[in-house]
């Protein structure tokens, strides 16, 4: 019984995610081998397809197949870090920007069109505040479109932009903003945080219906398994920006459906 | 480290502006489960916090607002990533996982298992290791400070037997040199006294090399030569693998015997300079010997199988030394040469017997020494008879 696992290479050290996890999954028992995909819509269609058994995919990536397979399809697990994920509004402290209202008529920097939380989601959320958003000057940054957000880059941009006062907002992850302030990259001296969205969920591997019980058992049998506390693990779980594997849940990803009904984007 | 509470002031600091630096501490220092009660008068941090602590898997329980009106943030400490303490003491087996972290300080989990195999306190850490370190720093000395003007050429037959002399006592010190350092990236760091102690080891060897070859050139009379019975032994010195093993057959064996070879050297000395450098060489062995007994005898006492073990080592290198038999010419025509102080017949009978008076001591010395590393009598008897004619 082997598992073809697919994900999207937007990094070189995907590649060495995958055969470190390959390995880790022989040593287990389970005869697991991937695929890599330059994009998210082609791994989506290419899992439709039946040509991959399960898709390792971003939140974007996730509600198309289940749109797609009309909520049938087989979600295996997630990150910790996949679990209340936020994004944030980031401001100029010079900018005179004390709540949300205050962007109308500023500029606001903003991720990639297809990463969730620097674009899609913050925007849809800062619509439900009541802001008009037209009255916004958006400053886009639509790097590797196609990778979901996932190389960060459009958030670094977004930050890079705001310190150079090409904006006086922008929109990140919290996961980008946290980091960036924990290494001391952040000059907090002139940015702040003003706004932090609702939470939502971001990765998940996705699996069509049909696939095989035993293979679902079998993946989720040796991803739980995976432990921080574990040299050969922790490597791995560093490398793909987690501590710990959870099972799947499905409430996290109603807000992204309805930013895509509202805005499009299906 | 408790789980309890502790309560801290963060000021006007952002999160990215150095709130970090008070906060982890202020974490690290609680176990799982314990809370951090942070003030805060900077409003940023009510956003910021709850998503460091959901990447950094600590729990956010939420803000209250003090009387003065300002924030107070608690903090419920994550379970992921705890360090563990490590024993001050060495420990019975090391964790390769441990690295090169000193002993006594706190490890985070999960770091890469270091390729040391030397992980057993019993074969690694000699209780004596810290004191004879401490010794040995204590006893380093400069061979720059030696009266090397004052060396005159000696009569040719002598200065030929000194040259060959000091050719194989440096031969042999760089296989001192090398068979140790070969086992100090194999020793785990929680025996650190033991990697200190064998540098100065090593720092020994090489000054030792480096005064014989001078000793040698010195007087005009050069080096003398390498035979292959020196050359075969000292191989089979480098091939062991068991660092115990190596200790035994080098520290215990081979040093020891050299201190009766340096105690006759500086007997017979021609003159002061040589006396003097032997004699200095001789108390730097005599600690590695010191070290190389209590390694032994530490190991012998834990592992009632090691005495045989370590006399079928010595069997396996006397066999590997099988068709040799006896001292190397060169040297043991040099020490007769040298014990004569010339070449007239009468003065080399003198000399002849001297040799073969060292001989003797060397081997009741080592039976001394092997017993004194716990071994019985007739063990020591059978050992010390089996030792390479090499002497080293």
């Amino acid at each position: 019984m082997s598992i073809l696992l697919g994900a999207v290479a937007y990094d070189p050290k995907v590649v060495s995610i995958w055969e470190g996890i390959r390995a880790y999954f022989r040593e287990q028992g389970v005869d697991l081998d991937f695929a890599l995909f330059s994009n998210y819509e082609r791994q989506v269609d290419e899992l439709l397809a039946g040509h991959i058994d399960i898709a390792w995919n971003t939140p974007l990536g996730h509600v198309r197949v289940r749109r797609r397979t009309e909520g049938r399809s087989r979600s295996l697990g997630m990150r910790d870090s996949d679990r209340d994920f936020h994004a944030k509004v980031i401001v100029r402290r010079d900018a005179g920007i004390r709540r949300v209202a205050d962007l109308e008529g500023k500029t606001l920097a903003v991720g990639s069109r297809d990463s969730t939380q620097a674009r899609i989601l913050p925007l849809h959320f800062l619509r439900q505040e009541g802001v008009e958003l037209s009255r916004v000057s958006l400053l886009p940054f639509d790097t590797d479109l196609g990778k979901h957000g996932d190389t960060g880059t459009s958030e670094l941009d977004v930050l890079r932009a705001l310190t150079e006062g090409r904006a006086q907002a922008g929109t990140v992850g919290d996961l980008i903003w946290v980091n960036e302030q924990a290494a001391g990259r952040v000059d907090s001296s002139r940015l702040e945080v003003l706004w932090t969205t609702p939470g939502f969920d971001h990765c998940m591997f996705d699996a069509l219906p049909a696939l095989d019980d035993g293979k679902a058992r079998a993946f989720q049998d040796a991803l739980f398994a995976m432990k921080w506390d574990h040299p050969q693990h922790r490597r791995l779980l560093e490398l793909e920006g987690l501590k710990e594997w959870l099972p799947p849940r499905e409430e996290g990803y109603a807000s992204l459906e309805r930013a895509l009904d509202e805005a499009g984007g299906w | 480290m408790s789980a309890g509470a502790v309560a801290i002031d963060g000021g006007a600091l952002p999160l990215g502006g150095g709130l970090l630096a008070l906060l982890r501490p202020a974490l690290d220092a609680l176990a799982p489960g314990g809370v951090v009660a942070l003030r805060s008068a900077q409003p940023g941090v009510r956003q910021d916090l709850p998503s460091w602590c959901r990447v950094e898997r600590h729990e956010y329980l939420g803000c209250e607002r003090d009387a003065d009106g300002r924030d107070r943030h608690l903090i419920r400490r994550g379970s992921l990533g705890v360090p563990r303490a490590t024993d001050a003491a060495p420990p019975a087996e090391a964790d390769p996982a441990t690295g090169f972290a000193p002993r006594g300080a706190r490890v985070e989990p999960g770091g890469p298992p270091y390729p040391v195999t030397i992980v057993r306190r019993a074969h690694a850490a000699p209780p004596e290791a810290r004191a004879l370190y401490d010794q040995a720093v204590a006893a380093q000395w400069d061979a720059r400070a030696l009266p090397w003007e004052r060396v005159r050429p000696l009569p040719p037959s002598l200065e030929r037997a000194l040259g060959q002399i000091m050719t194989f006592l440096a031969e042999n010190e760089l296989s001192a040199l090398y068979v140790p350092s070969k086992f100090v990236s194999r020793l785990h760091p929680a025996y650190a006294e033991t990697a200190m102690f064998l540098a100065t080891q090593l720092s020994d060897e090489a000054r030792h090399i480096d005064v014989f070859l001078r000793r040698a050139r010195a007087g005009g009379g050069g080096l003398g030569v390498s035979s292959v019975t020196t050359s075969r032994s000292l191989l089979a010195l480098l091939a062991i693998e068991d660092f115990t093993e190596a200790a035994f057959l080098l520290s215990v064996l081979g040093e020891g015997t050299f201190l009766d070879l340096l105690r006759f050297v500086e007997q017979e000395a021609p003159d002061e300079l040589t006396a003097e450098l032997v004699r200095r060489a001789r108390a730097d062995e005599a600690r590695h010997v010191h070290f190389g007994v209590a390694h032994v005898r530490h190991a012998m006492a834990s592992d009632p199988s090691l005495a045989a073990r370590l006399e079928a080592a010595v069997r396996r290198r006397s066999a590997s030394m099988h068709g040799i038999d006896g001292v190397p010419a060169p040297i043991q025509d040099a020490l007769t040469i040298l014990a004569a102080r010339g070449d007239d017949p009468p003065s080399v009978a003198r000399g002849h017997e001297a040799f073969r008076a060292l001989l003797a001591e060397m081997h009741a010395g080592r039976l001394k020494r092997l017993v004194h590393a716990g071994f019985t009598s007739d063990e020591a008897e059978r050992i010390s008879s089996l030792h390479t004619p090499n002497f080293m």
